[in-house]
C-alpha cells in the first residue's frame, strides 16, 4: 500500500540508488585479515566499468606490505589479476591506499593481503559494483568543450574553402571570381553538412546516456501489505520485479540464519522500529506476524543475500491497519524484536544515555568533536547494569551487536554490525565457495544446513558490555540509531539521536 | 621553360629556382615528420587496443598512448612551424605553394589539415576523460569521445597524403624530365602509397569490431564494407601516378598489419583485471588483414582500362567489381582462417580478450541468420556506388591539388 505524504514519496525519488543499504554506497569493514587486525574502506566505482578506492588501516606497527585483488563471484581465484600492491600514506605508516578497477557489474570481493613479522593473512570484502549515479557536466567544462568545438567546426570550414578555392591552381595564380564564389557556396554546404553531422552526434550521445541511465540499477520492486487475518496482523512482502520473476538470479541464501532482515520504521515520528524476519509462502511472497506496533505509515527495509554473494535492500512502504486486541501470533520468530519510543517532537533529540530493562543503561559515548560527512567514525555503545557495571552481551544473530542508522527523511538507510557496513553472509558465499557449486542451490543448502552464522567477535579485548560500530555518514543532516544486543536471552533494543555535519565544520562542541 | 611557368609575372625566375631546389632535396623534412607522426598514431592505436585486450589496465602514460600523443603533437608542431615559417619568413615560392588561411596565413594545405587534426585529438582528450566518470572506462572502440579522435587521426593522415601528392603533383606537372626527377617522381609515389596505406589501417581500425574473420560470411559485413571502403580505394585509384595505386595501398595496409600482428605476438601479457576468464600469455594480435588487395588489383585494371570515357558509368562498374571480388575473396579466406590451418603464429588467429568465455563459437561464423542474400548485395553495390562516386569527385580533386 502506498498512501505516504507527498513529501516522503518526493524525497524517496532522489535516494542515492545502491543495491545494499539505501544512501550509503562506501563499504567498512572491521576484521582480521589472518593474525592482523584492520579496518577496511571501500568506495565503489559509481559507473562500471570503473575505479574503487581503497584505504586499509592497520593496528600493528610490524607490517611490511598490504595488497588488495578483486575477484569476481563466478570467475573464482583462477580469474582473478595479479594482486595490487597498497601504497602506505605519508605521514601514516599504518594506512595503506589502492585503486582496482571493476569491469562488470554483479558481486565481488575484495582480497586484502597483509604480509609481516607475523606472517600472511587475508580477508575477503564483499562489495557490489554498480552503476549508480549520472555525472553532469560542469559549466566552465562544457564551456570549455564547446568552445573547441568551434574552432574545430570554423577551421574545418575554413580549409574546405581554402582547398576549393586554391589548391588546385597553379602555384603563383590568384583564385579568379568564379573560384571564389564557389569556394563560398561550398564553405555554406560544408558548414550545414557538419552541422547535421553533429546534430547525428548529439542523438547518439542522448541514447548512450539514455541507455546509462536504464542501466542504473534499482532494488527489485516489491509490493507490500498489512492485513489482519484471524485477529493477527500479518505483514506480506511480494517481490514483483520482472528480473525476480524470469528467474535469472541466484536464488536467496540466508545471512547470519535468516533468509530475509526487514526493518519496519513509523515514517513521521520514527519512534516506532521493528527487526523482523518474514519467511517464504513460495518463491515470490515472503510473510511475518506483525509485532505490537502502533498503526500507521511505515517505511520498510528488506536486506536480502543471494547465492552470488549480492545484497540488495529492498525499499517499500506500508499502512499498518490498529489492532483490536495486542495479542501476538504464537508462530513469530523468537529472533524478532521491535521498539516503540516515546512520541517525541522533532526538536527533542533523545539523548545519550537511554535506559533498558532491569536498570540498564545503554550510554553512547562521544567524542570531542562533531560527527562530519565522510568521514571515518566510531560509534560506541556502552551497557552497563543498575550498579554501573558492565554488562555481558550475548551474541544475537551471530552478532555482538545490530544497528540500523537511518536519516530523518528516508534518503540514507544502513543496517550495521561491529563489522562494519558488510554483510557476513556475503563474506562466506565467498569464503565457502568451491568450483562445483556452479550448480545453482549447492553453495545455499551447504549454508543452510551448517547453519553457521560465522560469529564475528573482535579478538581485541575489548571490555564486556561495549560495542562499537565503524562507519561514515554519507551527508549532513539528524539521523536516528537504533542498537540492538542481547542480554540474559532477551534483545535490548535502544534508540538515538546523531547530528552529522558538513566535513569542515569539525569545531568541538 | 615550359609555358606552364611563363604565363605568370614576376616570380618565373625564382620558381625554375625553386625546382631545383625541390630536386636536390629528396624529401622535404615535413613529409617525413607527419609521416612518422602518421605511423606513430597507427601504432599506438592498435597497440592501445591490444593492450585493452590482453592487460586490461592502462594510465595516461603507457607506451601506447604516449605514441599516439607523440603523433599528434609532431605533425601538430611541425606543421605549425611550417605554416609560421611560411607566413613570416616564407620565400615567395613557398607561398606559392600555399593556401591561404584567415586571410593572413600562408601554409601547405595539408599542414592546415594536419593542424586541425592535432587539435581535433588534444580536444578529445579532456571529452574523454569525462566520458569515462561518466559512463564508465575504455569497453569499446567507437564512442563519442573516440570518434573526435579518430577524426583527428584522420585528419593528420589526410594531411600527410595532400601533403606528398602536391609534392607528387607538383613534379609530374613539369614536363622536362631529368633522371633524377625520376627518382624524385618515385620517391613520392611510393609516400603516397605508404601515406594511403597507413590511413586504410585507421578506417580498417575503426571497423575492428564488424570485421573480425567469423564476420565474413554475413551480410552486415560486405555492406559496411562497400559502404566505407570503395569511397577511398577509388579516391587513392584516380589521384595516385603509380601504376597500380590502389593495389599499392592496400598492399601496404595488409602488409603493415601483418608486420604488427607478428610482432606485437613476440611481447608476453598478463591480464591485470578480473574477470579473467581466458588467461592469455602474450598480446592478442589484430585479426588478419582485409585482403582489400583483391578488388584493388580489379580496380585498377578497370580504372586503367576505362581511362576517360566518364565517371558515371565507371562507377556502377567499380561498384560492381568491388562487392563481386570483396565478398567471394572474403568467403573462401575466412573458411581457411576459421580452420586449424590458420591457428599458428603467421595468421594469428584463435587469440582472443582475457575477457572472452571460450568455446566453439571461436570456430563459426557468427550471427548465422545474416548470411550473404542477393538483397545483401544489391544494398551493398548501391552502397558502393555512392562511395564510388564520391571516391572519384575526390580522387580527381587530388590528383590537381598542388599546393
Amino acid at each position: 500500500m502506498r498512501r505516504f505524504p507527498a513529501r516522503v514519496v518526493l524525497l524517496g525519488a532522489v535516494v542515492a540508488v545502491v543495491s545494499a543499504h539505501v544512501g550509503s554506497p562506501n563499504v567498512l569493514f572491521d576484521g582480521m585479515a589472518g593474525p592482523y587486525a584492520i579496518r577496511v574502506i571501500i568506495r565503489p566505482p559509481r559507473v562500471v566499468p570503473g575505479i574503487a578506492e581503497i584505504t586499509v588501516r592497520v593496528q600493528d606497527d610490524d607490517v611490511s606490505s598490504v595488497s588488495v585483488q578483486p575477484n569476481r563471484w563466478d570467475a573464482g581465484d583462477a580469474g582473478a589479476p595479479p594482486a595490487n600492491g597498497a601504497t602506505p600514506v605519508p605521514g601514516d605508516d599504518r594506512l595503506y591506499v589502492a585503486e582496482l578497477w571493476f569491469m562488470t557489474s554483479g558481486s565481488y570481493s575484495v582480497h586484502v593481503t597483509v604480509d609481516g613479522a607475523k606472517g600472511s593473512g587475508t580477508a575477503i570484502v564483499p562489495i557490489v559494483s554498480l552503476a549508480t549515479t549520472t555525472l553532469p557536466m560542469t559549466r566552465w567544462y562544457g564551456l570549455m568543450l564547446l568552445a573547441m568545438g568551434t574552432f574545430l567546426f570554423v577551421g574545418l570550414v575554413t580549409i574546405v574553402g581554402a582547398a576549393v578555392r586554391e589548391s588546385v591552381i597553379e602555384p603563383n595564380e590568384q583564385p579568379g571570381p568564379h573560384r571564389r564564389v564557389r569556394a563560398a557556396v561550398v564553405m555554406g554546404i560544408s558548414a550545414i553538412l557538419l552541422g547535421l553531422l553533429l546534430f547525428g552526434g548529439k542523438i547518439w550521445w542522448d541514447a548512450i546516456d539514455g541507455a546509462h541511465r536504464r542501466n542504473i540499477f534499482r532494488p527489485f520492486s516489491t509490493t507490500t501489505t498489512a492485513s489482519i487475518d484471524n485477529g493477527v496482523r500479518t505483514l506480506r512482502m511480494e517481490i514483483d520485479d520482472e528480473r525476480w520473476l524470469g528467474r535469472r538470479w541466484t536464488p536467496l541464501v540466508p545471512d547470519h540464519g535468516k533468509l530475509m532482515h526487514m526493518f519496519l520504521i513509523n515514517a513521521a515520528t520514527l519512534d516506532a522500529f521493528a527487526h523482523i524476519h518474514p519467511v517464504p509462502l513460495d518463491s515470490n511472497i515472503f510473510e511475518v506476524p506483525l509485532p505490537p506496533l502502533p498503526a500507521g505509515d511505515y517505511r520498510v527495509y528488506a536486506d536480502v543475500l543471494f547465492e552470488s554473494g549480492f545484497t540488495q535492500t529492498l525499499v517499500d512502504t506500508a499502512s499498518l491497519p490498529a489492532v483490536g486486541s495486542s495479542h501476538r501470533a504464537v508462530d513469530a520468530d523468537p529472533d524478532d524484536s521491535w521498539h516503540v519510543g516515546p512520541i517525541r517532537s522533532t526538536a527533542r533529540s533523545t539523548g545519550n544515555a537511554v535506559p533498558l530493562q532491569n536498570g540498564m543503561i545503554m550510554t553512547r559515548e562521544e567524542s570531542d568533536e562533531r560527527i562530519a560527512v565522510d568521514h571515518e567514525t566510531d560509534l560506541r555503545f556502552v551497557v552497563r547494569g543498575a550498579r554501573g557495571e558492565p554488562v555481558a552481551l550475548e551474541p544475537y544473530m551471530g552478532m555482538m551487536s545490530h544497528a540500523v542508522v537511518t536519516k530523518e527523511d528516508g534518503s540514507v538507510f544502513v543496517h550495521l554490525h561491529p563489522a562494519g557496513t558488510i554483510s557476513r553472509g556475503a563474506q562466506q558465499t565467498f569464503e565457502l565457495r568451491q568450483p562445483g557449486d556452479t550448480a545453482l542451490g549447492r553453495l545455499g543448502r551447504r549454508m543452510t544446513d551448517s547453519l553457521s552464522l560465522g560469529i564475528m567477535i573482535m579478538a581485541d579485548g575489548r571490555e564486556p558490555g561495549i560495542v562499537s560500530f565503524p562507519y561514515q555518514f554519507p551527508k549532513r543532516g539528524r539521523y536516528r540509531m537504533w542498537v540492538q544486543v542481547k542480554v540474559d536471552g532477551t534483545v535490548e533494543t535502544a534508540a538515538f539521536d546523531i547530528d552529522v555535519v558538513d566535513g569542515e565544520d569539525t569545531s568541538p562542541r | 621553360m615550359t609555358k606552364l611557368f611563363a604565363a605568370p609575372a614576376a616570380p618565373a625566375p625564382a620558381t625554375v629556382a625553386a625546382s631545383a631546389e625541390e630536386r636536390a632535396v629528396d624529401v622535404p623534412w615535413y613529409i617525413i615528420a607527419v609521416l612518422v607522426a602518421s605511423t606513430s598514431v597507427f601504432v599506438g592505436v592498435q597497440w592501445d587496443i591490444s593492450w585493452h585486450r590482453s592487460i586490461g589496465r592502462d594510465t595516461f602514460w603507457t607506451p601506447a598512448h604516449l605514441a599516439i600523443y607523440l603523433g599528434g603533437l609532431v605533425a601538430g608542431l611541425s606543421c605549425g612551424w611550417l605554416v609560421l615559417k611560411t607566413t613570416f619568413a616564407g620565400s615567395a615560392v613557398d607561398r606559392a605553394h600555399s593556401v591561404r588561411f584567415w586571410r593572413y596565413f600562408y601554409g601547405p594545405l595539408g599542414a592546415w589539415v594536419c593542424i586541425w587534426g592535432a587539435f581535433a585529438m588534444i580536444t578529445s582528450a579532456p571529452f574523454d576523460n569525462w566520458w569515462h566518470n561518466a559512463y564508465g572506462l575504455d569497453v569499446e572502440i567507437l564512442s563519442p569521445p573516440h570518434v573526435v579522435l579518430a577524426l583527428g587521426i584522420d585528419g593528420i593522415q589526410l594531411g600527410a597524403l595532400l601533403m606528398v601528392l602536391a609534392l607528387q603533383n607538383r613534379t609530374t606537372a613539369l614536363t622536362d624530365w631529368q633522371p633524377d626527377q625520376q627518382r624524385d617522381r618515385s620517391i613520392y609515389r611510393l609516400l603516397y602509397a605508404y601515406a594511403a596505406g597507413i590511413w586504410l589501417i585507421m578506417v580498417a581500425t575503426m571497423l575492428t569490431e564488424y570485421s573480425f574473420p567469423n564476420a565474413w560470411h554475413q551480410g552486415r559485413f560486405v555492406k559496411i564494407a562497400a559502404g566505407t571502403f570503395p569511397f577511398f580505394l577509388v579516391a587513392f585509384g584516380r589521384a595516385g601516378k603509380l601504376k597500380w595505386p590502389a593495389t599499392s595501398a592496400a598492399a601496404i595496409y595488409m602488409g603493415v598489419m601483418l608486420l604488427f600482428i607478428w610482432i606485437i605476438q613476440l611481447f608476453p601479457a598478463t591480464p591485470s583485471l578480473a574477470p579473467i576468464y581466458n588467461p592469455i600469455t602474450k598480446m592478442v594480435p589484430p585479426h588478419f588483414p582485409l585482403v582489400l588487395v583483391a578488388p584493388c588489383i580489379v580496380i585498377d585494371l578497370i580504372m586503367r582500362w576505362w581511362g576517360n570515357r566518364g565517371d558515371w558509368l565507371l562507377t556502377p562498374l567499380l561498384a560492381a567489381a568491388f562487392v563481386g571480388t570483396f565478398s567471394v575473396v572474403h568467403w573462401y579466406f575466412g573458411e581457411f582462417l576459421l580452420s586449424p590451418a590458420a591457428r599458428n603464429w603467421f595468421f594469428g588467429t584463435d587469440q582472443w580478450d582475457y575477457t572472452a568465455r571460450l568455446g566453439p563459437w571461436r570456430y563459426e561464423f557468427w550471427r548465422s541468420h545474416d548470411t550473404i542474400t542477393f538483397k545483401a548485395l544489391l544494398i551493398a553495390a548501391l552502397l558502393a556506388m555512392l562511395g564510388t562516386r564520391l571516391g572519384l569527385w575526390w580522387g580527381n580533386w587530388m590528383s590537381r591539388t598542388k599546393r
